[in-house]
């Protein structure tokens, strides 16, 4: 019955497909009326109308529509017609009950998202009034390729590169071709786009999709181009292509030498496709390599503080870092900062408030237990120890096992230095933390008078107490100084990793120890030299294949500790080993 | 310092009645139902723990090594043995090409269903010296020693030292626990071994090669097909499995008699250090803790001695993770985490370090009040949450560093020579 009321749109379809065959890639604005009446047809239960439909609709470019093939490929599209039997396209997702299990849905408009309204009141019918016309198969997938069509014409870049990027992955859509092609030429875009652009058509082209262009040889031009484009994505589809390619070779549909030439093409792509791939990940892993390398320096500046000048082995460093963690959880606790509300600027102000808490837990801990320790290295590891279990058990029942720290908005992503190779904001960030944290330590042990102090009553405690330094203050600050930058350490980690109670324990305790014993005792620079030669190393370690056998997390570390083991035969204090009588004392 | 003899004659009474609390009045208890199986079962187990602490304290506190990986040895013995006990446990398992049954528990490294039968999962080669239970206890302390030694050579001879090797022990303590976690290395990851039913010593000796055993039995138990116990028509090592062949470990009297076992090893492992300590080795070793760099200019070359001291705590660790699987009967990665390690160095500082009954003192009373401790307990006004455990271990252990430095066993010395008969005793070893 309600079919009469869609003879309109059906024409209007007919004509939109003719438009499109003669590849007129006009983005086709549709006003409210046309669009009603559209949605209107989906009522309709034949699949070829509701797949012209979704094209038509995808053509429209209107960000709006996403949500709504969202919700029609979930099926909370409905066709409530009224009392004339006019089609009324409805959304909804949860229905109501009530006391006598009837169940009530509440509508929705189906674009905009409003309710809908009968008479100026959200329409609650009965749910058995409502007929389902959730799409088959066959649609559900159509729907879903074309939200990435819509994304095409999005305002926001971010959304329009992940929908160009899309349409050249599997299954490719070839009716998003005339689309790429404007881009490319539409002057306002930026290049990454346009570029993606290129490299989706070209993908597309290589699948076989596009019909006018779905002979080998085309194929192959489009392989060249992809070639010439560095493409990465290209890399997973040659495989696929050439098992095609033996097929028909198998089934004699094409001859020894033309098979031959193809292959010699595709060689020559692969060619040049995987040594752009080593190059990417050949920077990709220094950079790896350097930010963890930044971190495990962030991890460690504190502990050559407290250990290397000091000579106390905290064993609570750890757990420092985890409450300068906990303190940048509270801190967005009290901003309100969540990743649907974003308050950014909360993750400023934990820095200082993480670094004054966990120095003030340092300084706790140093007027309590280490003070009486200094000088007893193996009873400060194991008092400080217990101190750490204490700490943690104390966060555990406070927090509970697990809490997440949202990392700001502008922590997501990264800047993009050359073709594929990414460098994520967060470890950008992180290098810059450990650049300034290293400064900072730097400035104060050098530069300054508190500093001078500590290195005096570091090298020769009694002479410097004879000369009226105060060395029971110069020991508190220090302890606290390291403490503190444990606290920065924890407060960096939140943006990259997870945050639990015994984080301290299973990271980063054995890590930084690591560090500072290959580094030296006793030196900054030893710290940061061994610092980002273990990161860089254990990158470089990691992604090394013998065989069939990668080497992977666990076996880099093995290996790495091998390494250390190795290398301490040679440099038994640490790189930068202290010289001299200082040399003695340790 | 304490003349040997003295020290002979004053651990010699605590030494007693140790041997007559374990070997007569528990298991008295035990025979009167004062005390539950499970009880003489976890007594023993802490047993086991005492011997890895005398293997600690003979390092830590005569040698001055702190060595933060002695869990990992222990976990060496106890994956030794518990390679043994699940080649003979467990009814389930599949025979794989080779004629061997795959243990229960391996099933998880492999991507079959138990039963599923499967031409290429077979037993690892490694797992097969295993079958031989007198094979098993030799390399149960062999491999520990091995690892230490490999180690310590490499360690000690560039004179690390102190905090530095603490360090790196506790290294590789993570080292070893992130391999054993992985289920490549087929140990069962981190499910680690388990389905241990039975320790069968006669039949594991039959031959030194378990597939000649396992057509040994089935050979003495042809044309019998009564045995065909899982009833596939012939006489396979699965019918060995289930056949009731050597000692269930579920049976009170074997578990006593682990648990008797246990006592005696410690008092081997006891007698074992003491013999060390009093010999002019031992001499070298306490000159060491106290200076070494002297020794040094004497001609000694130390680190053949600590290497040595290290192979005999990590033999002894070996030898507690092998007592300690069957009484436990299953053993987890988790057992050689990091933190395990650094609570062994826990039982013997409150025990009391240099003192080798501070050691047994330390870990029995550890593990009895962590086992005490870590259930709910209601007192009326405070009400006690095992939540509160690491806490108040926390607590105690700093205030044992702080405050007793010579642990637990200065105060059981005290108390003895208030209301004792030896007033001029002098507990206070320099460390």
């Amino acid at each position: 019955m309600n079919q009469f009321h869609s003879v309109i749109p059906f024409v209007f379809l007919i004509f939109a497909s003719l438009g499109n065959l003669f590849g007129q890639a006009s983005e086709q604005k549709i006003n409210e009326s046309e669009l009603l009446s559209l949605l209107q047809s989906l009522a309709i239960d034949d699949d070829e109308v509701r797949a012209n439909v979704i094209t038509s609709l995808a053509k429209s470019g209107d960000p709006q529509l996403e949500r709504f093939f969202e919700l029609y490929r979930q099926g909370s599209v409905y066709n409530w017609p009224d009392e004339s039997g006019k089609v009324r396209i409805v959304v909804n997702e949860e229905t109501v009950m009530d006391d006598d299990f009837n169940e009530f849905a509440p509508l929705f408009e189906p674009v905009s998202g409003n309710p809908f309204l009968v008479d100026g009141k959200q329409a609650k019918p009965d749910l058995l009034d409502l007929e389902d016309i959730s799409p088959g198969r066959k649609i559900r997938t159509l729907v879903n390729s074309s939200k990435f069509l819509l994304r095409l014409f999005s305002k926001d870049p971010e959304v329009r590169s992940s929908g160009v990027k899309k349409c050249g992955d599997p299954p490719f859509l070839p009716e998003a071709v005339p689309f790429l092609n404007k881009i490319i030429y539409d002057p306002s875009v930026d290049e990454k786009i346009r570029w993606l652009s290129k490299e989706s058509i070209s993908l597309i082209r290589f699948s076989g999709k596009l019909e006018s262009e779905s002979s080998f040889s085309d194929r192959i031009h489009a392989l060249k181009e992809l070639g010439e484009l560095n493409s990465l994505r290209a890399n997973a589809r040659i495989k696929n292509f050439q098992n095609e390619l033996n097929k028909l070779y198998a089934g004699g549909v094409i001859t020894a030498g033309v098979k031959r030439k193809f292959d010699s093409e595709i060689t020559k792509v692969k060619e040049v496709l995987e040594s752009h791939k080593d190059s990417v990940e050949l920077v990709g892993n220094l950079f790896r390599g350097f930010s963890y390398g930044s971190v495990l320096i962030l991890m460690a500046l504190g502990l050559a503080i407290t250990f290397g000048l000091m000579g106390v082995i905290n064993m609570a460093h750890g757990e420092l870092m985890m409450i300068g963690a906990y303190v940048t959880y509270e801190v967005q606790m009290y901003f309100g900062h969540t990743p649907d509300s974003p308050i950014d600027s909360y993750y400023f102000a934990a820095l200082p408030l993480a670094f004054l808490v966990s120095a003030l837990v340092g300084l706790i801990m140093e007027g309590t237990v280490v003070r009486h320790l200094y000088n007893r290295p193996l009873e400060s590891l194991l008092a400080t120890w217990g101190v750490g279990l204490l700490l943690i058990q104390l966060v555990r029942i406070r927090y509970g096992d697990n809490i997440g720290v949202n990392s700001p908005t502008w922590a997501r992503g990264g800047y993009e230095i050359a073709q594929d190779i990414v460098l994520p904001y967060a470890r950008l960030y992180l290098i810059g933390l450990c650049l300034v944290a290293v400064s900072f330590v730097y400035f104060i042990l050098h530069r300054t008078r508190q500093g001078m102090l500590i290195r005096a009553t570091m090298q020769n405690r009694d002479m410097a107490r004879s000369l009226g330094v105060r060395t029971r203050n110069v020991d508190r600050f220090t302890f606290a100084l390291g403490s503190g930058i444990a606290g920065v350490a924890g407060y960096g980690w939140t943006i990259i990793g997870g945050v639990t109670p015994d984080m301290g324990q299973t990271n980063f305790i054995v890590d930084s120890f690591l560090v500072v014993v290959t580094g030296g005792v006793g030196e900054l620079a030893g710290v940061l030299f061994s610092g980002m030669g273990i990161g860089v190393l254990s990158k470089a370690i990691e992604p090394m294949e013998f065989g069939d056998f990668v080497v992977g997390p666990v076996w880099g570390k093995v290996l790495l500790l091998v390494f250390i083991v190795a290398f301490i035969q040679f440099r038994p204090s640490g790189l930068f080993a202290p010289k001299g009588r200082l040399a003695d004392k340790k | 310092m304490k003349s040997v003899a003295q020290q002979l004659v004053e651990s010699k009474r605590s030494l007693i009645l140790l041997a007559i609390l374990g070997f007569f009045i528990l298991p008295f208890l035990y025979s009167i139902d004062l005390l539950s199986i499970g009880q003489i079962n976890m007594i023993g187990r802490y047993m086991t723990f005492a011997i890895l602490a005398l293997g600690l304290d003979l390092l830590w506190g005569y040698v001055g090594i702190l060595s933060l990986c002695q869990c990992t040895f222990f976990c060496l013995g106890a994956y030794a043995m518990g390679m043994h006990l699940a080649h003979h446990g467990g009814p389930e398992g599949i025979i794989d090409a080779n004629g061997w049954k795959l243990p229960a528990c391996l099933f998880v490294v492999y991507p079959y269903d138990v039963g599923e039968s499967s031409g290429d999962a077979l037993v690892p080669f490694f797992w097969k010296p295993f079958w031989n239970l007198p094979l098993t206890i030799l390399l149960g302390l062999l491999i520990p020693a091995v690892c230490s030694f490999i180690l310590g050579y490499f360690v000690f001879r560039s004179r690390v030292r102190g905090v530095y090797f603490a360090i790196l022990s506790q290294a590789i303590a993570v080292a070893g626990w992130l391999v054993f976690c992985r289920n490549d290395v087929k140990l069962c990851g981190t499910n680690g071994l388990t389905r241990f039913d039975v320790i069968a010593p006669a039949e594991s000796l039959t031959t030194f090669h378990p597939e000649d055993a396992k057509d040994q039995w089935i050979a003495s138990h042809d044309g019998d097909m009564g045995q065909d116990l899982n009833e596939d028509g012939k006489l396979d090592q699965l019918d060995y499995s289930m056949a009731e062949v050597g000692f269930s470990l579920s049976e009170p009297n074997v578990q006593l008699s682990l648990y008797l076992l246990t006592l005696a090893c410690l008092f081997g492992s006891f007698f074992l250090c003491k013999w060390i300590i009093n010999s002019r080795l031992g001499r070298v070793l306490i000159a060491i803790r106290d200076d070494e760099s002297t020794l040094n200019f004497f001609g000694y070359k130390p680190h053949q001695y600590k290497i040595f001291a290290f192979c005999i705590a990590a033999a002894l660790a070996g030898l507690a993770g092998m007592l300690y699987i069957p009484q436990m009967k299953i053993i987890t990665p988790s057992n050689m985490e990091a933190v395990r390690s650094v609570l062994v160095v826990v039982w013997v500082a409150v025990g009391g370090r240099a003192t080798l009954r501070g050691a047994i003192l330390g870990a029995l009373t550890v593990n009895l009040l962590y086992n005490y401790l870590t259930s709910e307990h209601d007192y009326g006004l405070f009400s006690w949450s095992p939540d509160y455990w690491p806490i108040f271990l926390g607590i105690a252990f700093v205030l044992v560093v702080l405050y007793l430095p010579n642990g637990l066993i200065e105060v059981v010395d005290r108390f003895r020579d208030r209301f004792g008969n030896k007033p001029n005793s002098n507990p206070n070893e320099k460390v």
